[in-house]
């Protein structure tokens, strides 16, 4: 993930946009995801999953996102975190990929 | 009256792959059509009788609602408002009628347990949603249309394969019945699907893929090779009836009798004495005797073995005297859908006084014989109907239904 912060906002509006089908027209920056476009937790559940595909990032562990409030919080959080998240993602494939490597365990014999 | 309570039907709603209102699915029927289409480009896929799914058909649904639904529960959406709308009643109302649901389909959602496993298996667990769940859960028909009618009373999912749909009707009308419940939006749902095709196929029940797929089921036939699987919903409202009488509802009818039994320990076959002893039950729940019943709606899927049960019992129970059909050969097999959807059209044939033949029925099987079979439109009156639904486990479910003229 190494993308400007109006490339984080277009990829975050479009999820919004495309899969909450919200208006654009009603997407700024200090709009808050409860009050203002009445999301709710579980949309913010599936927002993060279409985020998590999109930047290709893991976000399941963060504590931080889950404090957003607003879309200025979310586009902020990407900005601020693509390096950190980008590391965490290859590290993760890296684990992924040796752990498919080792040998299988041993079995008893019976 | 088979309770305290007279239970009457208010309204009632359908989304069929012959019809999305039941005028709609009436002309369907009374022309001969067939919902029955191959799965695939080619002479390998099986046939089946699917719905519409363009999803542009259910953007009427709030976004709030619809991304908790797969098919199957939109299809019940569709349904329950339609329902609902034909009833009369508003959702302020209901809620004030504390108005509850009891909605049956065979699994929820097959396409959403596909799509859900399909994750899983392939390690891309990272991109499962809670919707997922909410979408396959078993209940998801039931759930979902109580938040699509905003309903704050009980809400019952019977989980009975292809008799799911007939069972939710019982259930609901017994709870009426017995002064639990004013108002009870009951129905059934299902999607059809290649796992749900391939299931019967595996147990050589299924349709064969060759030929033309409209040939396809052909119940009571003696050249019938199998049943072919559909889909879609209906929704009945059904209602107390002082408190429908009060309101002034129009009243399709009225349930006079219900019953429900085993066949004892059979997996997949149907047993006849069984059968014969739930309609006889339900005749007697009703208080009537089978001479008075005008029209027989037959489960018949089009299975060498089911079909032959069930005609052995009607021939027990009605002898010739009650013409006989099934809708199957229309409409194909819509599993947890079939009651409700098929009540709904007999609802229609009494509206219209003709009985809908049973469709591709030209050589009757001689084991299927001796009973009244509608081979083609017949001017009936109707006063009275018998429905049957039968499912795996040996579930055996029927509902008298008296018109209101």
């Amino acid at each position: 993930m190494n993308l400007t912060r109006d490339e984080i906002i277009e990829a975050v509006n479009s999820a919004l946009v495309n899969e909450m089908e919200l208006d654009p027209a009603d997407l700024a920056p200090e709009k808050t995801f409860f009050d203002d476009l009445g999301l709710d937790s579980l949309d913010m559940v599936d927002l993060m999953i279409g985020l998590q595909r999109k930047f290709g990032v893991s976000l399941r562990e963060n504590e931080e996102i889950k404090t957003v409030r607003t879309l200025k919080d979310v586009y902020d959080f990407f900005e601020k975190n693509q390096a950190m998240l980008t590391a965490q993602a290859e590290a993760a494939k890296k684990a992924a990929e040796a752990a498919r490597q080792e040998p299988p365990p041993a079995t008893p014999e019976n | 009256m088979f309770g305290l309570k007279r239970v009457v039907i208010t309204g009632c709603g359908i989304y069929s792959a012959l019809g999305l209102t039941p005028g709609e699915l009436f002309e369907s029927l009374a022309a001969g059509k067939s919902a029955v289409v191959r799965s695939g480009k080619d002479e390998n896929f099986l046939p089946t009788a699917p719905a519409p799914r363009e999803p542009e058909r259910f953007r009427s649904l709030p976004r709030t609602l619809r991304r908790a639904m797969a098919p199957s529960a939109c299809f019940t959406a569709m349904a329950g408002l339609a329902a609902l709308q034909d009833s009369g009643l508003t959702q302020d109302e209901l809620a004030e009628l504390n108005a509850g649901c009891a909605v049956g389909s065979t699994m929820g959602s097959v396409s959403a347990l596909r799509d859900g496993y399909s994750l899983v298996i392939s390690g891309q667990s990272d991109r499962l949603s809670p919707m997922h769940f909410f979408k396959s859960a078993s209940h998801t028909t039931a759930f979902n249309l109580a938040r699509t009618l905003g309903l704050s009373g009980a809400i019952y999912s019977p989980c009975s394969a292809c008799a799911s749909g007939l069972q939710a009707i019982g259930l609901g009308a017994t709870l009426i019945a017995a002064g639990q419940a004013p108002v009870m939006f009951c129905g059934g749902a299902d999607e059809t699907g290649s796992e749900v095709s391939g299931s019967f196929a595996l147990m050589y029940a299924h349709a064969p893929a060759e030929g033309d797929p409209a040939e396809n089921p052909q119940p009571f036939s003696a050249h019938r090779k199998g049943l072919v699987c559909g889909e879609g919903a209906a929704v009945l409202c059904l209602e107390e009836y002082s408190h429908a009488v009060r309101r002034g509802a129009k009243i399709y009818g009225e349930v006079i009798g219900y019953a429900s039994n085993s066949g004892g320990n059979g997996l997949s076959q149907s047993d006849a004495p069984a059968i014969a002893r739930c309609m006889t039950d339900t005749c007697a729940s009703a208080g009537i005797s089978p001479s008075d019943i005008d029209y027989v709606s037959a489960h018949a899927t089009s299975t060498i073995q089911g079909d032959a049960a069930e005609a052995e019992a009607i021939r027990e129970v009605f002898g010739t005297n009650v013409p006989v059909s099934s809708l199957k050969g229309h409409l194909g097999h819509t599993l947890g859908a079939s009651g409700p959807l098929e009540m709904a059209a007999v609802f229609e044939m009494a509206r219209h006084g003709l009985l809908i033949p049973t469709r591709n029925l030209v050589d009757i099987d001689p084991a299927c014989a001796g009973i009244d079979h509608v081979t083609a439109p017949r001017e009936k009156q109707i006063r009275s109907f018998f429905k049957n639904s039968f499912a795996f486990g040996g579930i055996n479910a029927s509902l008298i239904c008296r018109i209101n003229a």
